[in-house]
């Protein structure tokens, strides 16, 4: 059985839910396994993925065993449908679901809710996102090592942007050639559209890169990040267009020494809160893509980490592993560049 | 990229027509959380993301039906349209947790409510409200389009159009088509591209379904994600791609064949050709969704599009939205569906000639006052 398959029905019998009913793709493929197509943005909740804690099985929509496990026989695929009906029929029809006191959805839709209570009228909705971030929030061995495969080809795409870092390069065009080397490197699909943008004098970091035409002397705030067979990993730098500047070196340095306290606070324990209190700190969980962290969570040993301070026109973002003492510092990428 | 574009008139005339269908069903407020529908009430933009990142940063917005200017809550403020009032402009909340979701109650009108979607904790604050669906309201709005609206997706199709231009002379034996998004993917940016919105899908057809993927339908396996595989001499290679431009999806489909098409793949091409030619015969303001249903199926022993999707799908805001034409919605709901001008369709029959795989493309069109217009290329191929 799946190991992500473990821990989530071990979470469904702590929170006594009969039934996950999962909209959502990294739940979809944390108890699966399974790659389906990649798409961006938000999407409104469909039962896209369905876990009975009674019989321990994993159902999917998908109309072909294309990129599913083999632990998924056939006869646990269900058709896509456009048809609302026709999608909860199917879903209703899997074996423990129809007797289910209490089911888990990660999300819903006025129309959905009133389709699955009117085929379920029994069984009572809970939340099922809740079940599947406590599944997923602690990562095994094996999944730290997805996520340091992924970082190395979001620093090696990364590294791609760095050197067509010159005059007359367009913000948009870094993006084309940081995603350009990511499918070089055998995956298609980003974590999320590259911030590739120069920052002015007022210090603002934009995160949608433009037509703008960078310049020497310009400093580019990039974070950029890739999923690979659906793990994140992603970074964030500022580096300049052409030799650095005085100003360059000189917030550079402040960032620098601003950076090593706000990393050594994430340690097991900390809460998460208290680390966003650090001002221009932003916290989240890595895994099957970005992962929610309340600000009442405490740091765990094995929890990954994405850390970011955007200080004086300066952004930076490492992943941490955290770990019994200290954690580990994933990303390797240098905070300069090369030569200075 | 010639045609006349106004996006401050398009924001307004989309906005005006969310407030007169509140308005016009008795609803307080629409609460949108899909980022489609905020793009399409409001404007606003964020960078395309994951889908788990795009829902921890997603941007909210709030339409009143006394036809104020919307209350949206965004972490981009780059992203915010120039016109918008400051203060309706608030800081993002976060409707993973209870904190946000009960911030956004505390925002909202009494009155009944549309909504698009909920998070679990939203839906639990939200309990006792009066709450409609929001695809009522802001289906019909954004089913019939206005001239900036049809603009939007002919650029997006023409950037996804010439980026393919590019993608084309590379396919050859031995490539990967994850070679093949890279050079898309740099490409549409070049182009003035706002993002990727599908991972694109360069699928190598087995000649007879038998041949596998497995199928649970026993039709043919289409789409399936771009996994490595290498092209071979002579594979015939369905393509699927689609950008953003101004929160507009394009929809580009066509079929390569490795080492250039042989006479049964341009044999395909045209009854392919000669189903939407049926189709574009009695397409026109007053047709139904079940007069093009049967005349793409006119003739054919089957209908020729794959069942789980559709004979021809809207665009939008939505890479696929209504009108859905040929889906398991059913006869009924088909012949229900009468078109009207600024319609959108993307046609993509399916021709699948078993053992010879089979041909595959996109063509869009709009409905105008007397008949239609092109919004994309007509050569889906066979390419290569």
């Amino acid at each position: 059985m799946a190991e992500g398959l473990t821990r989530a029905l071990d979470e469904m019998a702590r929170q006594d839910v009969d039934v996950l009913v999962l909209g959502r793709e990294g739940n979809a493929r944390f108890v699966s396994g399974a790659t389906r197509l990649w798409l961006a943005g938000t999407r409104p909740f469909a039962p896209g993925c369905v876990v009975v804690r009674e019989t321990g099985a994993v159902h999917l929509m998908s109309t072909t065993d294309f990129g599913v496990p083999d632990e998924i026989p056939p006869a646990r695929l269900y058709a896509m449908s456009w048809n609302p009906v026709n999608i909860v029929g199917a879903v209703a029809a899997i074996p423990g679901v129809s007797g289910a006191q209490r089911i888990g959805v990660d999300g819903l839709t006025p129309l959905f809710e009133q389709q699955l209570t009117a085929m379920l009228p029994n069984a009572q909705l809970a939340d099922g996102e809740a079940v599947m971030r406590a599944a997923r929030r602690v990562k095994s061995a094996v999944e730290v090592e997805r996520i340091r495969t992924a970082i190395s080809v979001a620093e090696d795409a990364l590294g791609a942007a760095v050197e067509a870092l010159r005059t007359g390069v367009r913000e948009v065009e870094l993006k084309g050639v940081f995603e350009e080397r990511m499918c070089r490197l055998g995956t298609t699909t980003p974590a999320f559209e590259g911030a590739f943008c120069v920052v002015d004098s007022d210090l603002s970091v934009r995160r949608v890169a433009s037509n703008r035409v960078i310049v020497a002397g310009d400093l580019v705030a990039m974070s950029a990040g890739v999923l690979l067979d659906g793990w994140e990993g992603s970074l964030a730098r500022t580096l300049p267009c052409g030799a650095p500047t005085a100003e360059h070196r000189h917030r550079l340095s402040r960032w620098l020494a601003a950076w090593p306290p706000v990393v050594e606070r994430c340690r097991a324990g900390a809460r998460v809160g208290d680390l966003r209190a650090t001002a221009g700190a932003s916290v989240y969980g890595v895994g099957l893509g970005a992962e929610a962290l309340e600000d009442s969570a405490a740091l765990e040993p094995g929890m990954v980490v994405q850390l970011e301070l955007e200080a004086l026109g300066f952004l930076g973002a490492d992943t941490l592993l955290v770990g019994d003492g200290g954690v580990e510092v994933l990303t390797a990428f240098p905070y300069e560049a090369a030569g200075e | 990229m010639t045609g006349d574009l106004d996006l401050a008139r398009m924001r307004r005339d989309r906005h005006r027509k969310v407030v007169d269908a509140l308005d016009a069903q008795g609803l307080a407020a629409a609460v949108l959380l899909g980022q489609p529908a905020v793009a399409y009430a409001v404007g606003a933009r964020a960078p395309a993301a994951d889908a788990a990142r795009a829902a921890q940063q997603r941007m909210i917005a709030i339409v009143t039906a006394d036809g104020d200017a919307p209350h949206l809550y965004t972490a981009f403020p780059e992203g915010v349209p120039p016109e918008l009032p400051a203060d309706h402009v608030h800081d993002a909340l976060p409707m993973e947790w209870p904190e946000g979701a009960t911030a956004l109650l505390e925002a909202l009108p009494d009155g009944p409510i549309a909504l698009d979607e909920y998070t679990m904790p939203l839906h639990a604050a939200l309990r006792g409200r009066e709450i409609t669906d929001a695809t009522a309201i802001l289906g019909p709005c954004k089913v019939a389009k206005t001239a900036d609206e049809l603009e939007c997706i002919r650029r997006a199709q023409s950037i996804n159009e010439q980026a393919m231009l590019t993608v084309e002379p590379l396919v050859a034996p031995g490539l990967h088509g994850s070679e093949l998004s890279g050079v898309f993917l740099r490409r549409i940016f070049e182009l003035g591209a706002n993002a990727n919105t599908v991972d694109p899908i360069w699928q190598v057809m087995p000649p007879r379904v038998a041949d596998g993927p497995h199928s649970i339908t026993g039709d043919v396996v289409f789409p399936t994600p771009t996994m490595g595989e290498r092209f071979a001499a002579g594979d015939v290679i369905w393509v699927d791609t689609g950008i953003d431009y101004e929160g507009y999806a394009s929809d580009f489909g066509c079929t390569f064949v490795v080492g250039g098409p042989e006479s049964r793949h341009r044999d395909q091409a045209a009854r392919w050709r000669e189903i939407v030619d049926r189709c574009l015969d009695v397409l026109k303001p007053g047709a139904t969704g079940g007069d093009l249903v049967r005349a793409a199926s006119a003739n054919e022993v089957r209908r020729p599009w794959l069942p789980h999707l559709y004979l021809a799908h809207g665009i939008g805001t939505n890479s696929a939205e209504m009108p859905l034409i040929g889906t398991d919605l059913g006869e009924e709901f088909d012949d229900a569906l009468v078109l009207a001008p600024g319609m959108v369709l993307v046609f993509e029959p399916v021709v699948w000639d078993d053992g010879n795989a089979g041909f595959r493309a996109e063509e869009i069109l709009a409905v105008t006052d007397d008949g239609y217009e092109h919004l994309s290329a007509r050569d889906g191929g066979p390419r290569g």
